[in-house]
């Protein structure tokens, strides 16, 4: 039984993981709260279910899938640097036009993949895959994806990328066209949000067109927790730590449903979890100059 | 060389605030020239070099590097040709990236970025020497944050960044004002050393009446968008502080209301 839920909590962890790889890339790298995640997860899952559903191979839905999210975050980024929408509002205007698009492809609310041929069962048959199929194709693509990043970021078009979250002005002055850069952020970022999607809607065996409300915070708190405990001191380090991140945050949702909390009572955890993560620092430095005025005193 | 011909630029066009930044200004560089630009705060210096480098598009004028006409270029497709050292040293530099990126960074100025390894050992070995000639150990420090540099080392590093691919011209936006003495001496003495020894031509924004004399071959000043003072020669050696004042007085009609500029 417990490690039945330690093995499926690894493996939500490992596809959940891929979609906090994409929040770091426009969170950290972009600098840009890109609230588009909510609605490029669920098409995600929703181009791939329908096309399975369809009759399409369960690979060629799985790309399609992240090609839909790139579109997404296409959409998102010419929103905001073409038409000068400020990041936050690009992003839920894109959340918000998903959320009927999401359903215009799906048909109706929800699709069940229950006994159709996914990713999952096909890598399934593979030779001494029979168990853990799932777990390793989940492990394999979260290492190429994160290993593909981390080289990425080291390329002369990765630099510019880094740079544009880092000092727009200074790398436009080198050259850099940082519209495209943003662009190109955010579309890597939603093709993989997107491509997390269909991951987990084939692993569940459903999509659902209200399965994405929440996941940006979902994604901020793992890149939170990854950092904090693991941390950025270089590029490599953040990335096994974002990924980390991921995999922690369904382990402490799994602990807490385990605790007796309901399933829906996560969105409020998550938002506490951020809350917490985002204030520890200032709490921790108020601890301090409190802690170091009561030993001054002492010492007077 | 560089060529802005009656180039006009009206801010806030059309609203109570409107306000002209750039009056029909013409100014043309020799190539070699080093041109120190001063004018009381508002008068258009830093507005000519951001029209210069692209930051917004002028309303009407026409500006040209060698012949090319870039009047028309966004501020990245001008990159090739100009380089530019802003006066926060925050602001040249990326903070969260190592020396050794913004280096590279600035050795692909202008060109496209490809999907390729961006630092090899042999463009390593280049910005160790590089570094060393800046003589502020920083050849040993190549994969350090730059957000661990101090603003006189960050501005020495956006300096040799500027002139690592040599520009076709150098805008300096007083580059050394918001450095202490001493280091704004050191980065100073840095520029002077680059721009003769790659024989740059450069613009040099500075609110210090000396050094706007002593450094460079020409001197303007503006006021109210546009060029009211032009010296060179010998008419620029036999120039003290105090006649640049009095020249200043009587072509703008007003006293230089600026303790930056008289007390420096």
């Amino acid at each position: 039984m417990f490690a039945q839920i330690a093995l499926g909590t690894m493996e939500q962890g490992l596809m959940y993981a891929i979609m906090v790889l994409g929040v770091y890339l426009t969170f950290r790298i972009l600098d840009y709260a890109d609230l588009s995640v909510d609605g490029s997860f669920t098409l995600g899952a929703a181009t791939a279910t329908t096309m399975i559903v369809g009759g399409t191979d369960p690979w060629l839905a799985t790309g399609m899938a992240f090609i839909a999210g790139t579109l997404a975050g296409l959409f998102t980024g010419i929103l905001h640097t073409k038409f000068k929408i400020t990041p936050l509002l690009s992003g839920i205007l894109t959340m918000t036009a998903l959320y009927s698009i999401n359903l215009r492809v799906m048909g109706r609310a929800n699709i069940s993949l229950l006994g159709s041929q996914t990713i999952f069962s096909d890598f399934s048959k593979l030779p001494l895959m029979e168990e853990y199929g799932v777990f390793a194709l989940s492990l394999i693509s979260v290492i190429l994806i994160g290993s593909v990043i981390y080289f990425f970021l080291q390329t002369e078009l990765g630099l510019a990328l880094r740079a544009t979250g880092d000092n727009e002005l200074m790398i436009r002055s080198l050259g850099v066209n940082t519209d495209f850069m943003k662009i190109l952020g955010l579309s890597l970022s939603n093709g993989l949000v997107a491509l997390a999607g269909s991951y987990v809607a084939q692993k569940l065996q459903f999509a659902d067109a209200s399965m994405g409300i929440g996941m940006i915070i979902a994604g901020l708190a793992s890149v939170i927790i990854g950092e904090v405990l693991i941390g950025t001191s270089s590029i490599g380090r953040t990335i096994i730590a974002v990924i980390c991140g991921g995999i922690l945050y369904r382990v402490i949702i799994a602990v807490v449903l385990q605790l007796g909390l309901e399933a829906t009572d996560l969105k409020l955890i998550t938002s506490f979890i951020v809350i917490t993560a985002l204030v520890s620092p200032t709490v921790r430095k108020k601890i301090a100059s409190w802690s170091a005025g009561v030993a001054g005193k002492e010492a007077q | 060389m560089l060529n802005v011909h009656e180039v006009l630029k009206t801010f806030n066009q059309g609203t109570i605030n409107q306000k002209i930044a750039l009056d029909k200004v013409c100014l043309q560089l020799l190539p070699n020239d080093f041109v120190t630009i001063i004018g009381s705060n508002g008068a258009g210096k830093s507005t000519l070099l951001n029209a210069i480098a692209g930051n917004f598009l002028v309303d009407s004028g026409k500006i040209s590097i060698e012949g090319i006409d870039i009047t028309r270029l966004p501020a990245h497709k001008r990159a090739g040709l100009i380089s530019r050292v802003f006066q926060d040293p925050l602001s040249g530099t990326a903070a969260s990236m190592t020396i050794e990126e913004n280096l590279i960074m600035a050795f692909r100025r202008g060109k496209v970025r490809r999907l390729r390894p961006a630092i090899g050992s042999k463009e390593r070995d280049l910005f160790r020497v590089e570094l060393e000639k800046l003589g502020l150990g920083l050849e040993n420090r190549l994969t350090h944050r730059v957000s661990l540099l101090s603003g006189g080392q960050r501005q020495a590093l956006t300096l040799l960044m500027a002139t690592l691919e040599k520009p076709k011209l150098l805008l300096l936006d007083e580059h050394t004002a918001a450095l202490d003495p001493k280091t704004a001496e050191k980065v100073l003495e840095l520029t002077c050393g680059v721009t003769e020894q790659q024989k740059l031509t450069t613009l040099m924004i500075t609110h210090n009446l000396d050094h706007a004399l002593t450094f460079g071959n020409r001197t303007i000043m503006m006021h109210e968008g546009r060029v009211i003072l032009d010296i060179k020669g010998i008419e620029r050696t036999d120039m003290t502080i105090s006649r640049l004042l009095e020249m200043f007085e009587k072509a703008s009609g007003s006293h230089m209301n600026n303790d930056r500029m008289i007390l420096a």
